[in-house]
C-alpha cells in the first residue's frame, strides 16, 4: 500500500533548504527598550544603595570601605551602564525563524549563534512568564528536546499572542502528533 | 532462609503462573532490609565525605572521650536499622496487566504508576549478599528524570527474568507498530520481527577475559579520581608514612639530601619510590575494574543488547538498539600502545547523570577491546557505517589552521606573556624559563590536538575523531539529531569558519573551526535527514 505513494528521489546538498537564507521574524519591539529599562534600573539602585550608604550617618563604616566606596560606586555606574549599552545592541539582533518543519534562534552581537530545533524532536513546550512581562504582555518560549536541560531551545520577548500562536502550531504539527 | 513468610511464597508462585497480573498488593521479602541498610548506609557515606576533613582536623579530641561517641553511633545504627526497617514496612508493589505500581517512603510518601510501555531500559541487579536467597533488584528507567525510576528491591531472581521479557516484548511492540506507520527512507533497523521473535536464541557477542580486565584496569585512568579523594589527606599520609620509616630506621631527610649522597643516588631514590607508589595505584585501578568487570558478557537478543558483569553486585543491563544514540569508540595513549580500544554505546542519558560509575551507568561499556572486535561489534550495530573505512584511508576533513593559532595567541599566549614579564622584572630566571618551556610544550599539545580533530559524513552517519595524544571516534546516525547549532564569531566570520555543534539525547558534540561551507551543509544536511526521515530517536 504504501509502496504506491512512496517516492525518494535524490536531493543534490546545494537544493536543500539551507539555515544561510531564513526568514529572520525580530523580537517585540518592546522587548529590546524592556530590557534596557531593566538593566539601568538596577545600574541605578545599585548606585544609590551605595551613596545611601556612603552618606548615612547612622552607622560608623571601616575607614577603608569609606574611602573606596566612591570608587566602587563609579565603578558599579560604569559597567553597569557599559553592560546596558551592549545588551541592548545583544537585544536589538537577536530573531527568530519559523519554517515548516523547525525553528530557529539566531543572536549574538560578536558571537552569532543560530539554533535549529527540528519540531518532530520536540517533548514539550513551555510559556514562560515572569511579573514584568505580563505587565507588558510578553512571553518567553520553551521548547525542550532530548537534548536535556542544558540545550533548552528558547526564544524571549515575543508578543503573547505570538508566543500562544507558536505554541499552537507546534502542538499541531505533524510530526509532534506522531510522535509526543 | 527456610522461614521466609508469605511474600516470597507469593513470589515462587508468580514464577510458576507465568505472570498473572496481581490485583492485590505485595510486600518485600525481608531480604530487602538489607538492601535499604545498604543503601541508607551508601547515601550516609556519600555525604560523610564532605565531613571528613572536619573529622581529620578534630578526631584526637573526640577519641579522648569515649563516652561520647561510642554510645553516639550506637543510636545512629540503631536509628539507621529502624529506617531500614521502616522503609522496607512501607513498601508495597501491585503489578497489572501493563503497568506497574510501586508505593514507598517513610515521612514522603511516594506512589508510583508506570505502564510498561513507557519503559526505557530494564536493568537487573543482584548485590553480593541477595546471592545467597536467589533476589534481585529490577529497575526500570524511563525516559524522564532520574527520580522517577521505578526499583522492584527485592524479588527472585526468576521472575525478574520473567517480568523483564515481557516487559521488552511489550516496548517492542509498540515499537513495531510504530514502526510500521514510518515511511523512512532508509530502513536500517527492519521492523520485521515477528510475534514469535520472543523465542529466538540469545547470542553471545563478547566476554572479557580476567587478563582483559588487568589491561583496562593498567589504561583506565580511574586512579586520578581516587588521587582526588585522598587530597585533602596528603600531609597527614605522608607525615604518617614518614614517622613510620624513621622508626623502621630509614630516615628520609637524609636519604634525599644531597650533602650525604650523589646526585645519581637520589635521583635513583625517587624514581624508585615514584614507582612503587605507582605500582600501588595501578593494582588498585586494576581491583576497581575487575570488581565493576568481573565475568564481562556482552549479548545480543533480537535486537538487544545485554551486558552482564560485576564482582559483587551483578548488572545486567539492556539496552534495545533503537535506543542507541551514538557510538564512542576511545583510546587512551597508553591503549593505542596496546593496541587495545574501549567502546561505548550510549544512549539517552536523561537517566544516566546519577551514576557516573562505569559498572551502574546505562550506557553499555565494552572495555579494552581489541580492533577487530571492536569493529565487529559496531558493524554488527550499525552495518552501513564506514568508520573502519574512514579510519584506515584517513578520510576525515581536518579543520582549520586556525585552531591552532587561535588557541596559541589568544589562549596560552597572554597567560605565558604576563607571567614571564612579571618574572624577569623580578629576575626569577628559573622560573620564567620554566614557564617558557612549559607554554611550548602546550603549543605541541594544541597542534596535536589540531591533528586529531576531524569530521566526515555519509548518507546516515556523522563520524567525528578528536583526541589529543589518544584518539576518540564518535560516530551517529544523522536522523538521532535533537538540534544543531551554529556558531561564528566575527574573526571567524572573516575567515569564513564556523563551528557547529551537535546536540543529541546522548550529549552535545562540537566540531570547531570547519569552513563555513561545511557547517552550513552538515547542519541543513542534518536538519534534513531528522524531518523527512520520520523514525523516531528512541
Amino acid at each position: 500500500m504504501l509502496e504506491n505513494t512512496f517516492t525518494n528521489p535524490p536531493i543534490p546538498i546545494e537544493q536543500l533548504p539551507t539555515i544561510l537564507t531564513l526568514d529572520e521574524q525580530s523580537l517585540s519591539e518592546q522587548y529590546a527598550p524592556l530590557n534596557r529599562f531593566i538593566n539601568l534600573g538596577f545600574t541605578l539602585l545599585v548606585c544609590l544603595l551605595g551613596i545611601t550608604l556612603y552618606f548615612q550617618p547612622f552607622v560608623n563604616l571601616p575607614k577603608g570601605l569609606l574611602n573606596s566606596l566612591p570608587f566602587f560606586i563609579w565603578a558599579a555606574a560604569i559597567l553597569g551602564f557599559l553592560f546596558t549599552w551592549l545588551s541592548y545592541a545583544r537585544d536589538l539582533v537577536r530573531s527568530y525563524a519559523l519554517r515548516e518543519l523547525d525553528l530557529h534562534y539566531t543572536s549574538g552581537l560578536f558571537f552569532r549563534t543560530v539554533v535549529s530545533q527540528p519540531i518532530t524532536r520536540i517533548q514539550h513546550i513551555e510559556l514562560k512568564r515572569g511579573p514584568i512581562e505580563r505587565k507588558v504582555g510578553l512571553a518567553t518560549l520553551q521548547v525542550f528536546s532530548a537534548g536535556g536541560e542544558m540545550h533548552t531551545f528558547q526564544i524571549p520577548g515575543l508578543p503573547v499572542d505570538t508566543a500562544q500562536q507558536l505554541r499552537q502550531f507546534i502542538l499541531q504539527h505533524k510530526d509532534v502528533i506522531k510522535h509526543g | 532462609m527456610d522461614n521466609l513468610p508469605s511474600a516470597s511464597a507469593t513470589d515462587s508462585r508468580n514464577t510458576q503462573e507465568t505472570l498473572q497480573s496481581i490485583d492485590d498488593w505485595q510486600v518485600l521479602s525481608p531480604i530487602a532490609i538489607l538492601y535499604f541498610t545498604a543503601s541508607v548506609f551508601k547515601h550516609l557515606f556519600g555525604n560523610l565525605i564532605y565531613l571528613i576533613p572536619a573529622l581529620a582536623v578534630s578526631y584526637k579530641s573526640v577519641l579522648e572521650h569515649p563516652f561520647i561517641w561510642l554510645p553516639s553511633i550506637l543510636v545512629a545504627f540503631a536509628l539507621l536499622t529502624l529506617f531500614a526497617f521502616l522503609s522496607f514496612k512501607v513498601y508495597r508493589y501491585r503489578l497489572t496487566e501493563d503497568n506497574i505500581e510501586i508505593r514507598s517512603g517513610i515521612f514522603s510518601k511516594k506512589y508510583l504508576n508506570l505502564p510498561f510501555s513507557r519503559v526505557q531500559n530494564v536493568k537487573i541487579e543482584q548485590p553480593l549478599y541477595y546471592r545467597l536467597t536467589g533476589h534481585a533488584c529490577l529497575q526500570l528507567d524511563t525516559a524522564g528524570s532520574a527520580k522517577n525510576e521505578a526499583k522492584l528491591v527485592a524479588i527472585k531472581l526468576a521472575f525478574a527474568q520473567q517480568l523483564k521479557t515481557r516487559i521488552q516484548s511489550q516496548v517492542q511492540n509498540n515499537t513495531i507498530e510504530t514502526n510500521q506507520k514510518n515511511t523512512c527512507a532508509n530502513g536500517k533497523e527492519q521492523p520485521g520481527q515477528s510475534a514469535d521473535s520472543a523465542v529466538t536464541k540469545e547470542t553471545l557477542l563478547n566476554t572479557r577475559k580476567l587478563s582483559d580486565l588487568v589491561i583496562h584496569g593498567i589504561t583506565s585512568n580511574r586512579i586520578w579520581i581516587l588521587l582526588g579523594g585522598l587530597a585533602p589527606f596528603y600531609d597527614n599520609i605522608f607525615d604518617s608514612v614518614g614517622e613510620g620509616l624513621t622508626t623502621l630506621g630509614i630516615d628520609f631527610t637524609e636519604l634525599f639530601s644531597l650533602q650525604t649522597h650523589s646526585l645519581l643516588e637520589v635521583g635513583l631514590f625517587a624514581l624508585s619510590l615514584t614507582m612503587l607508589v605507582m605500582l600501588v595505584l595501578v593494582s588498585f585501578s586494576v581491583i576497581g575494574a575487575i570488581i565493576s568487570f568481573y565475568g564481562y558478557t556482552l549479548s545480543k537478543l533480537d535486537d538487544k543488547y545485554i551486558r552482564r558483569s560485576g564482582l559483587f553486585t551483578k548488572h545486567e543491563v539492556s539496552m534495545g538498539l533503537s535506543r542507541l544514540q551514538m557510538i564512542v569508540q576511545k583510546q587512551d595513549w597508553l591503549d593505542v600502545l596496546l593496541k587495545r580500544i574501549n567502546l561505548q554505546f550510549e544512549q539517552n542519558n536523561s537517566f544516566g547523570k546519577n551514576h557516573s560509575l562505569s559498572a551502574t551507568s546505562s550506557k553499555i561499556i565494552v572495555p579494552s577491546i581489541k580492533p577487530h572486535e571492536c569493529q565487529a561489534l559496531i558493524d554488527d550495530a550499525y552495518p552501513q557505517n564506514a568508520l573502519n573505512a574512514l579510519v584506515s584511508s584517513n578520510g576525515f576533513e581536518p579543520i582549520s589552521k586556525r585552531f591552532i593559532l587561535r588557541n596559541i595567541v589568544f589562549v596560552l599566549m597572554p597567560g605565558w606573556l604576563i607571567i614571564t614579564s612579571s618574572t624577569m622584572m623580578h629576575g626569577k630566571l628559573t622560573i620564567s624559563a620554566l614557564v617558557s618551556m612549559l607554554f611550548i610544550g602546550l603549543c605541541g599539545f594544541v597542534v596535536l590536538r589540531w591533528k586529531r580533530w576531524g569530521v566526515a559524513r555519509d548518507e546516515n552517519f556523522v563520524y567525528l575523531r578528536k583526541g589529543l595524544i589518544g584518539v576518540d571516534y564518535y560516530c551517529f546516525p544523522t536522523y538521532k539529531l535533537q538540534q544543531t547549532q551554529f556558531k561564528q564569531n566575527l574573526l571567524m566570520k572573516k575567515r569564513q569558519l564556523a563551528t557547529v555543534k551537535f546536540v543529541l539525547a546522548s550529549g552535545s558534540l562540537t566540531v570547531p573551526m570547519i569552513t563555513e561551507k561545511l557547517a552550513y551543509e552538515l547542519i541543513d544536511q542534518g536538519l534534513y535527514k531528522v524531518e523527512s526521515c520520520q523514525k523516531s530517536w528512541m
